[in-house]
């Protein structure tokens, strides 16, 4: 009897210590795993860091403004004057009759099938 | 004796085999029971020695938190990165590793010729743990050096300052030295505030702090800093310094001065002259000091809008005989006197409010103590405690008195807002926040006459030259030129200009201070005073900066009527 409980007992140790080890050893595996993302992690940190300087560096107007400068000529670009500058308040009224002459001759067109959009496009090379 | 001997026959004392056994037993348990009490006086013995050694932390213990600590970044009003934190490679050696000195000298210096070759053996010779080679390289060098394979060298992993904007922001920000503590400029008042505590603690690691919001807007200082240094070579200055206030909330919108030094190499901030002039150069203002001297008799009630002044002849003291540079010798209306910037009328506007109530109102608006600023920079004025006559006449147009431009442009802004004094600062501010903070210096009715008159100014006094460029932003100021003393005298050739304004003049939200310091004429046709080079300067500033603040131009001149107060009508 108790024998097969020694028996019994001997291999279920045996069993839990392979079990054990086996844990030991995942568990060392996952440690160095997670070392090792820490550093890759902590590396592209530093690496992001790096490119966020960059792209701030970038995006300075002090950096940017050169470029302008050098491309003026090119670009046909120049920096906004005064007369340039509008608001809704300074756009005409609209007139206070449409013009139905107009608008007539327009509509009568169109029902003849003459578009006179078409003409534009044709001119403008579109089918 | 035989029978004795027999009666005495040895005992044959036999023990049994069970006590045999049992003595035996014990025996040996009491050699287990010492063997087990050596053993665990070992595995103690050995415990306390490992207590007692002082195990070299230098580099994996708390050392590595200090070099790795970050700042938290710097953004400007939109979000704009100021000064970010870059991780960078630094290389150390643990000498008492290194095989071959000399090997490890000769390959080290293929990589960084730079270090001195005796310097280096004495660095990397010695029983030492942990020594810097040099700090702060680049990947490139780390990688080459790895190549090497040198043992007992190797690298780690700092956080280092960056700031992207280079020169341009360069007084505002300061600089940090090698470990990364703040040094000048704002980063050392960050450092006195909260970051040197949070370092200690350990909490400053990684990339977790929270942002620190300034007031400058990226693209006005851009600008601000362009025409600065545009100015340098324009009128061929000695130097060039600019501030631009909200004069609402104190907010520093942009603050330059010029030469500067690029905080990325803090080395470059020790070079000569490189210092801040607007908030720790002093310097008599000249004739934009009137605007103060006007405004305070206007406020003391003791002078009018509308009154006249005798402005016919110079005024003397004794020897000396004050007059004006622009000379009219008339008698002029108080607007005549400051569009002409006569001296003459500012000192009798003056004398109709008392040279005491003077020195007091330069008191309120606290001329005779240091701004309330973030930089520690900082000099204090020179404004003398009590005037005596000559000394408040010369005052009253700015000489005899040095003060920094950011005292100029903070008592601006407190004349034009409407009477308020706010403290500038470079912190992110909303009116309502500043609003608590207002001190009264002057009335409201005071300051819509000032905010006239420095709009007459533009449009036809000294300031038009400044218009001219910012035409249709309502730009008004007035302009100073403050003759140096050179060997004890007043030098007529060499002086320090400056340009005082605000804009839109309508309904004011910006003040500027702008200061060319010793120009010469840009052409044969131009001149040497204020108004050819601080105050175009600041013309051009003004038409460059205004649409990114949002002020629309407008040419309506029913604007410029709506200025003028009603007495003046």
């Amino acid at each position: 009897m108790i024998r097969n409980i020694n028996i019994f007992l001997i291999f279920a140790s045996i069993v839990m210590l392979a079990g054990v080890y086996a844990l030991k050893f995942s568990i060392e595996g996952t440690a160095a795993e997670r070392t090792a993302l820490t550093a890759t992690i902590s590396e592209q940190e530093g690496k992001l860091s790096l490119l966020k300087a960059d792209w701030a560096v970038l995006n300075q107007p002090g950096y940017i403004d050169p470029i302008v400068r050098r491309h003026e000529a090119e670009l046909e670009i120049a920096a906004v004057r005064q007369e340039q500058f509008g608001s809704f308040a300074a756009l005409p009224m609209r007139p206070a009759k449409p013009d139905s002459a107009a608008m007539d001759a327009l509509f009568e067109a169109i029902a003849m099938g003459i578009d006179p959009i078409d003409a534009i496009l044709e001119l403008e090379g579109i089918e | 004796m035989a029978a004795a001997t027999e009666g005495y026959s040895p005992t044959i004392a036999l023990d049994g085999a069970r006590k045999q056994r049992g003595n035996l037993t014990q025996a040996r348990i009491r050699w287990m029971i010492l063997g087990v009490v050596i053993g665990f006086m070992l595995v103690g013995g050995r415990l306390v020695q490992l207590g007692m050694v002082e195990t070299d932390q230098t580099i994996e213990g708390q050392a590595r938190d200090v070099i790795t600590a970050t700042r938290p970044p710097i953004l400007d009003r939109n979000g704009l990165e100021m000064a970010v934190d870059i991780r960078v490679p630094s290389l150390y050696a643990e000498p008492r590793r290194i095989i071959d000195v000399e090997e490890a000298v000769q390959k080290l210096r293929t990589v960084l010729p730079d270090l001195s070759e005796t310097w280096l053996r004495n660095r990397l010779t010695g029983d030492k743990g942990f020594v810097w080679v040099q700090r702060e390289l680049t990947p490139a060098i780390q990688d080459q050096v790895m190549r090497l394979g040198i043992p007992g060298i190797d690298f780690i992993t700092e956080s280092k300052r960056f700031y992207p904007a280079m020169n341009e922001a360069a007084h505002i920000l300061g600089s940090t030295n090698v470990d990364n503590q703040g040094i000048a400029g704002i980063e050392r008042h960050m450092d006195t505030e909260s970051v040197a505590l949070l370092q200690e603690l350990g909490l400053a690691r990684g990339n977790a702090l929270t942002p620190v919001e300034l007031s400058v807007d990226m693209r006005v200082q851009h600008v601000l800093h362009d025409q600065l240094v545009d100015a340098m070579t324009r009128y061929q200055a000695v130097a060039a310094a600019g501030v631009m206030m909200d004069i609402y909330t104190g907010e520093i919108v942009a603050l330059a001065s010029v030469p500067d030094f690029n905080p990325n190499e803090p080395a470059s901030a020790l070079v000569k002259d490189t210092f801040n002039r607007i908030t720790s150069g002093i310097f008599e203002p000249g004739s934009i000091f009137k605007t103060v001297t006007i405004a305070g008799a206007l406020d003391s009630g003791a002078v009018r809008a509308t009154d006249q002044f005798d402005a016919r002849y110079g005024i003397r003291f004794g020897r000396y005989t004050i007059d004006d540079f622009h000379g009219k010798h008339r008698i002029m209306s108080l607007s005549e006197i400051y569009k002409y910037s006569s001296n003459i009328g500012t000192i009798r506007i003056m004398q109709a409010m008392g040279k005491d109530n003077f020195r007091d109102f330069l008191g309120r608006m606290k001329f005779d103590q240091r701004v309330e600023f973030e930089l520690p920079e900082m000099r204090v004025p020179t404004v003398p405690k009590t005037l005596s006559e000559v000394g408040a006449a010369t005052a009253s147009f700015g000489h005899g008195l040095s003060v920094s431009p950011l005292h100029m442009v903070t008592a601006y802004g407190a004349l034009v807002n409407g009477g308020n004094y706010i403290a500038p600062t470079l912190y992110k501010r909303s009116v309502a926040e500043a609003e608590p903070l207002y001190e009264r210096v002057v009335t409201p009715q005071t300051s819509e006459v000032m905010r006239y008159l420095m709009r007459l100014n533009a449009l036809e006094g000294s300031g038009s030259q400044m218009n001219r460029a910012a035409l249709g932003y309502r730009a008004g100021g007035k302009t100073g030129t403050a003759e140096k003393v050179v060997d004890g005298r007043y030098s007529s050739s060499k002086v320090t200009n400056f340009f005082a304004s605000a804009f839109p003049l309508d309904n004011p939200r910006y003040a500027i201070v702008i200061m060319v310091d010793e120009p010469k004429a840009e052409n044969p046709q131009s001149g040497t005073t204020a108004g050819w080079n601080a105050g175009h300067l600041t013309g051009r500033l003004i038409q460059r900066v205004a649409p990114m603040l949002g002020v629309a131009p407008d040419f309506s001149e029913a604007l410029d009527r709506q200025i003028v107060p009603p007495a003046l009508r």
